[in-house]
């Protein structure tokens, strides 16, 4: 199968929806899915890879505010030590700015333990004037700020809805500068509009990377493994150091000098395909270091097989047996113990994608039985187009089907009926407001905020221990769970199919009495007892 | 559009400061925001969130619901009922740019009646409408004329931030919702429109101690925000109210002027929150002559708060009166909307004898207000003037603020956000995070206001002072 190279020429990265089908709605189980998405396995009925599932694929007239590219960049390229990020944007775009800046000193702990760093992103603060007359000067203006006041090495430019619509042209505006400052000032095109899901982002940012940082590799250093992470603990040190090993993160708390020396690394791995998918496929493509195709570094038949696929790319497959034999030893009486504690727990997962087919994986390894998952998208395929990184088809095949599998982008509205098909005692999430709701009917979360928790063969034993930290929590969301009001109508609450509205969107224009204008002082509907 | 190669770079705000004390700083003020204090005017969703069983419409981009959270979730307060991920959003994508997003929001208004259980639907917009022309007005007016509860408030997105945001939602309610009103006054009824909603962290506990006290000198008081307002029928009883009551600097005066012209009610414009016996004492008493209200009512309250107040107080002199001897901090500096700056810089000053030294106001107050802003802060003591200045931007309110001659004594208290905590560790000072954003401090029922809000206050300055003893002491 003749793969469509990633186009470099550009400045602006191509959607994730138009390179890979993905798709951010459906219901039904995992086998039915990974079927339909032809990637290792299936019969070719969604036969053209690369174009969106559309006959699987149905909107809900009722949707809840989802998440957008630009915020993705902002985590990504706004989190490059030694760079700076301008977001040319009106202020809405940057009111996140105290949070992100906020995770960037923990993800600093996490990884080096240094808390004071130097960081900035600036926006450029378009008004209502700019929308009429462009807002290049302000551009200009923010850039030379940001390099006057902390003097980063690099500068990138995010771009928000608004400039996308009124035109600025920031690529002419970045060579501009570029030229003028001395520093290279990169532009990305992300704006929220552009594409149907948030994950656009990643590739955006790793499209910047990949044109205009990676340099042509001086030398080939055989040691080095690309890492695509996020702003979890750096796991990968001590367990590469096993392996003579070292670690080169991209994209989050990379350095400039990192960034450049990806193109000198014997491989490239990730923690999730989902992030890393376009990096990856684009190291190799440019730059020939081979991507590590394998299952995802989670359980221990995933962990297994990624280890020797590393070990195959940089001879070390001794070190690489010596280490999982060492490591299986050692957890297999703790996963004993666990599975001892946390039997008949049943636990629901929902993250983003090849994540959340990892964290099944490793629940599954704990004997805990998963009916039912979310996913925020469903990527048919990844970049690199090579069915070992089918992780839908290797979680089915390793720990069996998932029998309520849906894909949705964060609808809490959904969730309420997803977690009453399958009543779980607890919910895996790593994205906020998903949480809430499950705490509102007596389901604590188990939050993976640090995204490192869960991987390799010390993350079976994380989860298990964490497991049952988030299980003891039941008793507060027992106990809320009879005093509050969700804000959902009587009608919603009933219903068993969380995408009805989307087989069925005329049914929001049948009159009924939920829709009868509400007259003062109503009575509020009582919660119905899950 | 034609870009103009030869245009320089560093370019001044062309904005005319009126006030002295804002321009003799040398820093130059740019357009450019590291460290934003403030949301769009699409935030102001949460002015909606605020009132019980109101929920926002957003017709906006994908990611704003999400970013506007910040406000909302500040200070980890939890977004509201109908806040966060609840808000229905139209998530406008390629295809509503290029055709128009008006039937996508259509369709959502007439879906979010069926899933929500709400009173009243308030819609908003953000960037791309605006900049497409979508006619968001005649969408929702098809509603209206079949009866169903949702209003419209053409926020923008780009046209403002979410203090601007804030009266537009207010006053889309109250033409499009509570409607016409030409019946009697209730005598000895108040709406209060006071503590932003959200963007305030201790909003909720603030509104509290607020019905509280004006209950407590005989006034039925519509609250409007918060758990203890009634929602829509409060807010429809909004024109039998005797008078308004504006307590802020600026934000709610355009209001209540409405107000004045739609429903001929009075309003009384009080700047400074009272924090503090002394000063709610005279706010009280100003609102008691104003309202007609009984004045023995009003004596015997004052009395009675004004005796616990002091309990407390005394109890604290054991503290404060020997506090140098571990050295206790004797300057400070605010940085906040000027509402927070203002009631504290009055109570720190007053009350507790601390010296100020810059208040730096930070949500962008229209030109209007801003002489009478400084005159507020310069009104306050004979002796001690603070030095007012106005930045939007976290880098350059830093530097502004290192660039003070502290004395050698300097280690003050800095009652600031979460932007200002490096800044007060080079200074070696407290850092008190009152104002957006909050990082580090959860607020649920917290007040910082009148009699209650500032025992807290007392207690939550000093449980962090204790760590950061004077330079001198």
């Amino acid at each position: 199968m003749a793969r469509k190279p990633i186009n470099f020429k550009t400045t602006v990265v191509e959607n994730r929806e138009h390179r890979l089908g993905t798709i951010t709605s459906w219901d039904g189980s995992a086998s039915e899915l990974a079927e339909l998405s032809n990637y290792s396995l299936g019969d070719g009925s969604c036969s053209s890879k690369g174009r969106a599932c559309q006959f699987c694929e149905q909107n809900s007239p009722f949707v809840q505010g989802s998440s957008c590219s630009e915020s993705m960049v902002l985590c990504q390229l706004g989190y490059v030590r030694g760079a700076a990020l301008v977001q040319h944007s009106p202020v809405g775009c940057a009111v996140s700015q105290a949070g992100l800046n906020t995770g960037f000193k923990l993800g600093l702990k996490r990884h080096y333990t240094i808390e004071n760093e130097e960081y900035m992103m600036a926006t450029s603060n378009l008004e209502e004037s700019d929308m009429v007359f462009g807002g290049a000067d302000k551009l200009r203006q923010a850039v030379t700020d940001v390099f006057e006041r902390v003097h980063p090495k690099i500068i990138f430019i995010s771009s928000s809805c608004a400039t996308a619509i009124i035109g600025d042209d920031i690529d002419g505006v970045a060579d501009e500068l570029q030229e003028q400052l001395g520093i290279p000032v990169i532009p990305t095109h992300c704006e929220g509009f552009r594409s149907k899901h948030w994950t656009t982002g990643f590739d955006a940012s790793q499209h910047a990377i990949l044109r205009q940082i990676v340099q042509k590799p001086k030398k080939k250093q055989e040691d080095l493994v690309n890492v695509v992470h996020l702003f979890g603990s750096d796991v990968f040190t001590p367990m590469f150091k096993e392996l003579n090993l070292r670690p080169n993160f991209a994209v989050d708390f990379g350095t400039v000098e990192g960034l450049q020396q990806l193109s000198e690394a014997a491989c490239t791995v990730g923690f999730c395909y989902t992030l890393s998918s376009y990096l990856g496929a684009g190291l190799e493509q440019e730059f020939g270091v081979p991507e590590v195709h394998a299952p995802q570094p989670y359980g221990i038949e995933g962990t297994s097989a990624w280890l020797r696929e590393i070990g195959r790319l940089t001879n070390r497959e001794e070190l690489v047996e010596k280490y999982i034999a060492k490591e299986i030893k050692r957890i297999t009486p703790k996963i004993k113990e666990f599975k001892k504690k946390l039997k008949g727990v049943n636990g629901f997962v929902s993250t983003g994608s090849a994540y959340a087919h990892a964290i099944v994986e490793v629940l599954r390894e704990l004997d805990i039985q998963v009916d039912g998952t979310l996913v925020f998208h469903h990527d048919p395929i990844y970049d690199s187009q090579d069915p070992r990184q089918d992780t839908l088809a290797h979680v089915i095949n390793t720990t069996g089907d998932i029998p309520f599998f849906s894909v949705g982008n964060r609808q809490q509205f959904q969730f309420y009926q997803l977690l009453k098909r399958v009543k779980p005692d607890f919910i895996a999430v790593r994205h906020g407001g998903l949480a809430s709701l499950a705490s509102y009917v007596g389901v604590p979360a188990l939050s993976l905020g640090d995204e490192s928790s869960a991987i390799g063969f010390q993350g079976i034993l994380n989860l298990g221990e964490l497991i049952i930290e988030t299980l003891a929590r039941k008793r507060f969301s027992n106990d809320i769970a009879a005093h509050v009001k969700l804000p959902y109508t009587q009608w919603w609450l009933d219903q068993t199919d969380p995408y009805i509205l989307a087989k069925n969107p005329g049914l929001i224009y049948e009159d009924d009495e939920d829709t009868i204008p509400v007259e003062v002082g109503r009575v509020p509907v009582q919660l119905e007892a899950m | 559009m034609a870009l103009s190669k030869e245009k320089k770079v560093g370019i001044k705000s062309k904005r005319k400061l009126k006030t002295d004390a804002a321009v003799c700083h040398p820093l130059i003020k740019t357009s450019t925001i590291a460290g934003t204090y403030y949301g769009c005017s699409l935030a102001s969703m949460y002015t909606a969130v605020a009132i019980p069983r109101v929920i926002p419409i957003t017709h906006c981009g994908p990611g704003c619901n999400s970013k506007q959270t910040a406000i909302g979730s500040h200070a980890h307060q939890g977004p509201g009922y109908g806040g966060g991920v609840v808000t229905p959003s139209t998530n406008i994508g390629e295809n509503e740019v290029v055709f128009g997003g008006q039937d996508k929001l259509r369709d959502l208004i007439a879906s979010s009646f069926k899933v929500l259980d709400a009173d009243l639907f308030v819609v908003l917009t953000g960037c791309i409408p605006t900049l497409i022309g979508d006619d968001v007005s005649s969408v929702v007016r098809e509603f209206q004329e079949k009866g169903k509860n949702v209003v419209f408030a053409d926020t923008g997105g780009f046209k403002g931030n979410n203090f601007i945001g804030h009266e537009q939602v207010i006053q889309a309610i109250i033409d499009q919702f509570v409607g016409n009103y030409d019946g009697d006054k209730e005598l000895h009824t108040v709406n209060v429109f006071a503590s932003f909603p959200f963007h305030d962290a201790f909003w909720k506990g603030n509104l509290v101690e607020i019905k509280r006290i004006l209950q407590g000198i005989g006034l039925k008081v519509n609250i409007l925000f918060g758990h203890e307002s009634g929602g829509i029928a409060e807010w429809k009883d909004i024109p039998k109210a005797q008078f308004n009551l504006v307590i802020s600097p600026w934000l709610g005066v355009n209001t209540a002027k409405h107000l004045q012209k739609k429903y001929n009610q009075p309003f009384l414009h009080i700047p400074v929150i009272p924090i503090g016996a002394n000063e709610t004492n005279r706010f009280l008493r100003e609102i008691s002559d104003f309202a007609g209200l009984d004045k023995e009512k009003t004596e015997n309250f004052i009395k009675q708060q004004t005796d616990d107040y002091y309990t407390y107080l005394i109890y604290f002199n054991n503290f404060y009166s020997q506090y140098r001897m571990m050295g206790s901090p004797a300057k400070f500096a605010v940085v906040g909307d000027s509402a927070i700056a203002l009631s504290v810089t009055k109570f720190l000053i007053n009350q507790l004898g601390l010296i100020p030294t810059k208040q730096i106001i930070t949500e962008n107050p229209p030109e209007e207000f801003r002489n009478s802003i400084v005159e507020q802060f310069q009104q306050i003591d004979a002796e001690f003037s603070p030095q007012v200045e106005f930045w939007e931007d976290a880098y350059s309110v830093s530097k502004s603020l290192e660039d003070f001659d502290y004395g050698s004594d300097a280690s003050p208290i800095i009652l600031a956000t979460y932007w200002e905590k490096d800044l007060a560790k080079k200074l070696h000072g407290t850092i008190i995070e009152l104002s957006f954003p909050i990082q580090n401090g959860l607020v649920l029922s917290e007040s910082i206001v009148g009699y209650k809000g500032a025992i807290s206050l007392i207690e939550k300055i000093y449980s962090t002072a204790i760590n950061y003893p004077s330079t001198m002491g």
